[in-house]
């Protein structure tokens, strides 16, 4: 009876045991990611599902793009950013210019390395230490509502030529209110951007002299060239997009009734552009329009977004699992899909291969073919791209002409590199 | 009879007990006292400590990173008085937002307090469902900060908006709100001025506390109702007036909801406040140690122009038993 007892105590000593060894490995985890809607939802599932299958909680902390550098920047600052953090390509240099802003993923071994190419491996690494994995590869592509040019009877335009042919029969047939492009803030600056690269086949920073590439008169061009396409009507005017408070492009009424009927936005973001469309329209990825006299496709190509784990991480075990299963296995793989574009991993690529939304493929596709020089992070640095859009808009309202704002973003550029001699 | 009758060891005895009874009262009284003293630190522990913690600590070490070049990431470089040098002699954007910042603020805190007054006013009659209106005019200042209201402003003044809808309803052609440089601020301006309700209770408070007695005599000597207002109303105001017009002045100088979610600070920078511009230097350029300079040269401005007011207040502010005629 007495040795009953004992086994019975015994046993449910072990069981107990086993219970809090396996709380123990369970862990609480944060995540925080930018995007919209589409990518929400299917994160948000892709969390529940590998947080179900390694034993984890996971919460999410989502926002739109706008703000989420300064919140991350906070974060970091007080060492309270969630466990895996999506991070920005351009802004790996400001969050580890020594490799020290993120864990060490190599000295995670839960992290199926072995799915990415060399490459990405280095475009995620600063100083030699891996900070951050690639999710994919991105682009600027155009996006144009198919729907609104055939109300117009013309074809979606393949050249810049045709979409001033395009905007004059649009405003003709379906009235003044009708656009055919969108081009404000960082969409104007990496349009022009796309002129000066396209003519030149130069990006904006020459890797070797780390200074501005371009010559003043070459980005004067660039700038002049948008200030033609807002003086034809293709894109609503700066002061136009102001009166109406600056609103996102997806979250325009004018957008969703393909009163403007394109843009020059990230692939990977097609569905966000493509969800608020009224029925029945049909949104577009267009290969790239070249602009008279091009020597390139001028392609804005660049990693993705970068999902790293936080140097802080009180379980970057565990953190590294839940990576590992986002981007690496099937449950992950499955309820992510295309949602931050088509992955980097090659064991997603060939589990997704022909599945996701055939848009987003397509729209990859352009981008992964066309050409173009290798882009620099500076092209997104807060200070740079600041001055390039405040000298913009004075231009936009003619308070200086083409020629000062190329000289003015040109030595506001060179002043920022300056600091990273 | 009964005290003579008494035998002096007694009495001597009594005495002592007096005096040990009066003693532990006293010691009692101490304890009760010391004790209510540790209740009342107890009590305001909590404010203190959030006042450290959150205001003296961070405004202490804002001073210091003024003085050091600062992105967040790495330790603060001490660079001495090299962000005040930037910021006074070759900073343009500076110049412009410190000059939007003033306009803003000598636009706002006149217009609102005058609104705010001209409403309490009103709200001091008998009127019929008087809370009720008392309830309505206060509403916006419990939202008027918030998010929400912005982002609803913002389609409020759009182009197509509502107001140029009602506009055009009347005739009137519609006013390009924030498209305008010209225009931008003084919409920003409109928003803050719409928050009026906190000043108004302060006034409608202050209002309701003047003596009756002071409006009858002034009624028997016949005096018209500008004139009560100007003689006997308004300076009985001006204290109020005062705490009002320092606390306005005090918020309207750090406004940010407004311009960063409707404008952005632009266009043109013709909204770009200077609350605005320290949060942009700090966690969008990593300028930290800047945008420290720059909170500690509005910090000095709103000192200067509060000893200003106080400065001032001699000559316009009445108190209560005050021998001025």
């Amino acid at each position: 009876m007495k040795l009953k007892r004992f086994a019975g105590v015994l046993t449910g000593t072990a069981l107990a045991t086993m219970t809090i060894a396996q709380t123990a490995s369970a862990a609480e985890l944060r995540m925080s990611w930018w995007g919209g809607d589409s990518r929400h939802v299917a994160t948000q599932k892709a969390l529940e599902a590998c947080g179900a299958k390694h034993g984890h909680t996971i919460k999410g902390e989502f926002t739109g793009f706008d703000g989420y550098l300064e919140k991350l920047t906070t974060q970091m600052a007080g060492g309270t950013e969630a466990d895996i953090v999506q991070v920005n390509w351009p802004w790996l240099p400001l969050f580890s210019r020594d490799g020290t802003g993120f864990a060490d993923l190599r000295k995670l071994p839960a992290v199926d390395l072995s799915q990415w190419s060399e490459t990405d491996l280095n475009s995620g690494s600063t100083n030699g230490v891996l900070q951050g994995i690639s999710v994919s590869t991105t682009g600027r592509t155009f996006f144009f509502n198919q729907t609104t040019f055939e109300k117009a009877g013309v074809p979606v335009p393949t050249n810049w030529a045709e979409l001033e042919a395009a905007t004059k029969t649009l405003k003709e047939k379906l009235g003044d209110d009708y656009y055919t492009f969108n081009a404000v803030k960082e969409t104007a600056q990496l349009l022009v951007t796309l002129a000066v690269t396209q003519k030149t086949g130069k990006d904006l920073v020459d890797p070797a002299t780390n200074r501005v590439a371009w010559t003043p008169e070459e980005l004067a061009g660039g700038i002049n060239f948008l200030g033609h396409l807002v003086e034809i009507g293709a894109i609503r005017s700066q002061k136009a997009e102001a009166s109406d408070g600056n609103v996102n492009l997806f979250e325009k009424p004018a957008w969703a009734e393909g009163k403007i009927a394109g843009s020059y936005e990230w692939d990977s973001t097609y569905s966000k552009y493509a969800d608020p469309l009224k029925d029945g329209q049909v949104l577009k990825p267009v290969p790239m329009l070249h602009i008279e006299g091009s020597v390139t496709d001028g392609v804005y190509r660049k990693p993705s977004m970068l999902l790293s784990v936080s140097k802080n991480s009180k379980n970057p075990e565990a953190a590294a699992q839940i990576l590992n299963c986002l981007l690496n296995e099937p449950e992950g793989i499955d309820a992510l899909g295309t949602s931050r574009g088509l992955p980097s991993s090659k064991i997603a690529a060939e589990r997704l291969a022909g599945q996701g939304e055939p848009e987003v493929r397509a729209a990859n596709e352009i981008v992964v073919a066309a050409a173009g020089p290798m882009i620099s992070p500076f092209n997104e640095h807060p200070e740079i791209r600041s001055n390039f859009i405040d000298s913009l808009e004075e231009f936009a309202y003619g308070q200086i002409s083409a020629e000062d704002a190329a000289q003015q973003i040109i030595d506001g550029t060179n002043d920022v590199l300056a600091e990273f001699d | 009879m009964r005290s003579a009758t008494r035998r002096p060891g007694l009495e001597v005895s009594l005495a002592r007990i007096r005096i040990l009874l009066r003693r532990a009262a006293a010691s009692r009284k101490g304890l009760r006292m010391k004790r209510q003293r540790f209740l009342g630190l107890a009590y305001l522990a909590p404010y203190i400590l959030g006042l450290l913690v959150f205001t003296m600590i961070p405004f202490i070490a804002s001073f210091y990173l003024s003085f050091t070049k600062y992105d967040l990431m790495s330790e603060p470089r001490w660079t001495g008085l090299a962000n005040y040098e930037k910021l006074f002699t070759r900073d343009r954007t500076f110049d412009k937002s410190l000059w939007v910042t003033l306009t803003y603020v000598f636009l706002t805190v006149p217009l609102k307090l005058a609104f705010a007054l001209f409403i309490a006013a009103i709200l001091n009659y008998k009127l019929k469902f008087i809370n009720f209106f008392r309830t309505a005019f206060y509403v916006p200042s419990i939202l008027g900060g918030s998010i929400a209201i912005a982002v609803l402003w913002r389609y409020m003044f759009a182009s197509e908006g509502l107001v140029n809808m009602a506009l055009a309803m009347v005739g009137i052609n519609p006013v390009d709100w924030f498209g305008d440089p010209g225009n931008a601020l003084f919409t920003i301006t409109l928003l803050r001025c719409w928050q009026f309700g906190s000043a108004m209770v302060i006034f409608l408070a202050a209002l309701q506390s003047i003596d009756k007695s002071l409006y009858e005599a002034a009624a028997i000597d016949g005096a018209s109702k500008t004139r009560v207002f100007f003689s006997i109303t308004l300076p009985l105001l001006t204290p109020v007036i005062f705490f009002n017009l320092i606390m306005q002045m005090v918020q309207a100088f750090q406004e940010f909801n407004g311009p960063y979610i409707i404008t952005q600070g632009g266009p043109l920078k013709s909204t770009y406040l200077l609350p605005l511009y320290i949060y942009d230097e700090a966690f969008k350029k990593f300028n930290m140690g800047y945008a420290s300079a720059i909170a500690w040269v509005l910090f000095g401005i709103i000192m200067v122009l509060t000893l200003v007011a106080f400065w001032s207040s001699k000559k316009w502010v009445y108190y209560a038993g005050d021998k001025r005629s």
